[in-house]
């Protein structure tokens, strides 16, 4: 401190371009500064969470109606409301567009962005202008596919398997795949920054063990993202080069072979569905406890269990190719493999069901999310044992059973963890509470109409309907028209959140700091933070998940 | 990475870190981290050529001969020599000795440049012997041979993508260059000078690894 301090020493220690605060709203990150360039050229995580926010949902929005568009056309079993070019657009626009542009960034690029240096004690990430830089790689991506969409759209599915893409589609598949190969920049870096912020930006004494299992799950996800994107990068690269020159790598008319783009494609896609399932993970891992006011269950072993999810990963994406031709030695490793990922799969439900277990259990909207993505992703998983051994396999590949499978797992679990912290740190990102009684009924509309939606399918499936097709038999007709009303309610129930919650940013209660008595470093600063996340450095408590239950599972552990 | 610095030399903190150490760290880890990326980027590509030239060996063999041995040996000495004058840039950061800095780094984008020079020569005569079989427009030397054309574009695309990474490297190292020889430059980035050498070193590594992969085990 300089000794010019005389008579306005208080106002010498204020920052020089820090607003005055007001009693009403203290500057927080939100309010700091109001105008468009300091949105558009921000370098706060806790903006560009809120951009990546604003335009997933946008691409959520999108991806939606073209599977309200598949919905419809699969109400009748001839294919009569559509032509079949419009169900193949239709589906592939779906695909795309939820896979890449909602489901990889959606909770690492909002709530991971948002939440990681706060969960740390850190003041940002360790790279703030390449975070932002990540915001205008993934539009530029972004841009490029939607331009494909809006100048006919592309038939090759989200998949954009060769032949077909290369050589038989008609539609705009260039841009798309160039779009899409420039997202993967954006993810790549959103990787590195947290890898790095995760290593270096750690408050003292904010030990490994100590981080809450959201910054572990996100460790899991960056490390994917940095090891497995540059991979696909490549491979599409491959592929724009061979349907634009013809060069010949997937052709095998040149010797080259359209299978070792699909294992090129699944070296990096089936790591990406951890890519998309472990940070859900994550935020169950927060909602479970505060909602029992419990500590998680065998903490270290949840952080284990997902740098081994993210370890095992890489080495299952044969499972994809059981009957694509190749040797029954490699399925047999791949299809064992597949099951050894189940494993800290389950020990990561098991550890949140003892959680719950003897736990103070309020059933608040977040909860009710978790507690519906833990029930669905049980029944995705366990249905992927079911796809990964060998012999059903060749029974249910390519039906709508795998469709069921994996919508269990990315809309069961991923798009659920998504909204339940959504709901879970609205309060943190935007300063006010949402209405309670409206964000129960479409917790629970979601998790009726989900199921109506993608239960038929695993019968479906089983009975042998294929996936892809605009035409199915006749006796399929009762199971699929309970799957299109079942989207209809699993509409609903998306449509309430968006309404509600955009209604709770003007006239919604103001949000104390911490309205769910809640743990972590995100709870001890102001609802919504100041731009530089703590007005003093924060504490970090002695251990994580420092709840008031905690020592009868400690007793229960040693009986 | 604890080199030690001269007076007057050193980086200014950013607002976000507590220290100089914690954000000097944070960008050595996060080079590293890009470094491993760009790695596997180029990992998969070779992948593909060593599948391509396991799968057709005579195809690929009669392909590689058509390569340009020599120039690419010469390239492979040129971007040594580069590393060799970014490391010297490096130092003399360390130094402080700014003008000499200054001047390696020119040299080093000069030699960058000179790669890209014969590259260039390379592919034009590449173009006159007809041995670019992505033109649809041309005949192609080796037309008998199918899987011939595989390896040759296979060599265009990991070509053509490791002089995208240099041709990026030469810009940023110019402009680089434009500020560092600005006066207190190396008072407060002098961390960036370290960081940008390992992304030059890795250019070279892949050429390193590139240039046995194409030209030299199939020959
Ligand atoms: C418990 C671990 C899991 C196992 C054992 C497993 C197994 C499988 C198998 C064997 C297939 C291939 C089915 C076929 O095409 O014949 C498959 C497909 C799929 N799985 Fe899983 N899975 C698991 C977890 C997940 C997770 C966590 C996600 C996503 C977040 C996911 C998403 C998918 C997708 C998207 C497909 C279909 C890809 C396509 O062909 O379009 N799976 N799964
Ligand atoms: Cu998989």
């Amino acid at each position: 401190m300089s000794a010019s301090g005389t008579v306005d020493s208080g106002l010498a220690n204020r920052e020089p371009h820090a607003p005055e605060a007001t009693l009403d709203r203290p500057a927080d990150y939100l309010h700091a500064e109001s105008t468009l360039r300091s949105w558009f050229l921000t370098t706060d995580h806790k903006r560009i969470a809120i951009l990546y926010l604003a335009s997933i949902t946008a691409f959520f929005i999108v991806g939606a109606v073209a599977a309200g568009v598949v919905r419809l056309a699969l109400v009748v079993p001839n294919g009569a409301v559509m032509t079949n070019d419009t169900y193949n657009k239709a589906f592939t626009i779906h695909g795309v567009v939820m896979v890449w542009f909602f489901l990889i960034p959606s909770i690492p690029a909002t709530f991971g962005n948002f939440l990681i240096p706060l969960m740390i004690g850190a003041k940002d990430l360790a790279f703030p202008k390449l975070n932002l830089t990540s915001w205008y790689v993934f539009m530029t991506g972004a841009l490029f596919t939607m331009v494909s969409v809006v100048l006919g759209g592309i038939d090759t599915g989200w998949t954009f398997y060769a032949p077909l893409s290369t050589a038989f589609s008609n539609g705009w598949v260039l841009p798309a795949l160039i779009g899409v190969t420039i997202v993967g920049f954006s993810s790549i870096l959103t990787g590195l920054n947290f890898v790095v912020t995760i290593h270096t930006m750690r408050a003292t004494g904010m030990t490994w063990f100590k981080l809450p299992i959201f910054v572990w799950t996100h460790y899991a996800t960056s490390l994917i993202f940095l090891l497995a994107t540059p991979v696909i990068t490549t491979a599409l690269i491959l592929l724009i080069m061979e349907r634009a020159f013809h060069i010949g790598v997937f052709d095998p008319a040149f010797g080259g072979d359209p299978v070792l783009f699909q294992h090129l494609f699944w070296f990096y896609s089936h790591p990406a569905v951890y890519i998309m399932v472990l940070p859900g993970m994550g935020v169950i891992s927060e909602i479970v406890p505060a909602f029992a006011q419990k500590k998680l269950f065998g903490y270290r072993f949840v952080a284990y269990a997902a740098i081994g999810l993210a370890s095992v990963t890489f080495f299952v994406w044969g499972h994809h190719m059981f009957i694509n031709g190749q040797s029954d030695l490699a399925s047999l490793a791949f299809s064992a493999l597949s099951f050894a990922v189940a494993v800290p799969s389950a020990v990561k439900v098991y550890n949140w069901t003892a959680t719950i277990h003897k736990g103070k259990l309020r059933l608040d909207t977040p909860m009710l999310y978790a507690m519906g993505y833990i029930g669905l992703f049980v029944l995705g998983g366990l249905t992927g044992l079911y796809l990964a051994t060998l012999a059903i396999n060749q029974h249910i590949h390519a039906t709508y059973f795998v469709v069921a499978h994996f919508h269990y797992i990315m809309v069961g679990g991923t798009v659920l963890a998504f909204l339940g912290g959504l709901h879970f740190w609205w309060p943190k990102f935007t300063g006010r509470m949402y209405n309670e009684a409206w964000g129960r009924i479409s917790a629970l509309l979601i998790f009726l109409g989900f199921n109506v939606t993608f239960f038929p399918q695993f019968i479906l499936g089983y009975l042998g309907m294929p996936r892809r097709y605009a035409t199915y038999p006749p006796e399929f007709q009762l199971l699929n028209v309970l799957s299109s009303a079942g989207a209809t309610i699993l509409a609903a129930g998306y449509i309430f959140p968006m309404l509600y919650l955009v209604y709770s940013l003007w006239f919604g209660k103001k949000a104390p700091a911490n309205p769910w008595d809640a743990k972590g470093l995100e709870w001890e600063t102001a609802s919504p933070p100041p731009t530089l996340n703590f007005t003093s450095p924060p504490v970090v408590p002695r251990v994580p998940y420092d709840y008031p239950i905690q020592e009868q599972e400690t007793k229960a552990q040693h009986r | 990475m604890s080199a030690r610095l001269a007076d007057g030399v050193g980086t200014e903190r950013a607002h976000h870190f507590e220290t100089v150490a914690q954000q000097r760290y944070a960008a050595t880890l996060g080079i590293w981290a890009w470094l491993i990326t760009e790695l596997l980027l180029f990992a998969a590509l070779f992948l593909v050529a060593l599948i391509v030239r396991i799968q057709h060996p005579e195809a690929t063999q009669e392909a590689a001969r058509h390569l340009k041995f020599w120039i690419g040996a010469v390239n492979t000495v040129v971007l040594i020599v580069s590393s060799l004058t970014m490391s010297m840039a490096i130092e003399f950061s360390r130094l402080g000795w700014q003008r000499a800095m200054v001047r390696a780094m020119l040299a080093t984008a000069a030699l960058g440049s000179l790669f890209l020079v014969l590259k260039g020569y390379e592919y034009y005569a590449d173009y006159t012997e007809h041995m670019m079989p992505f033109l649809g427009s041309r005949p192609y030397e080796l037309a008998a041979s199918p899987a011939s054309r595989l390896f040759v574009n296979l060599y265009y695309v990991a070509t053509l993508l490791h002089g995208l990474h240099l041709l990026t490297g030469i810009s940023l190292l110019l402009g680089m260059t434009w500020m560092a020889s600005k006066a207190g430059f190396l008072s407060r980035h002098q961390n960036w000078i370290e960081i940008y050498g390992l992304y030059w070193h890795f250019i070279d590594l892949i050429w390193i690894m590139a240039f046995p992969i194409l030209y030299v085990v199939n020959r």
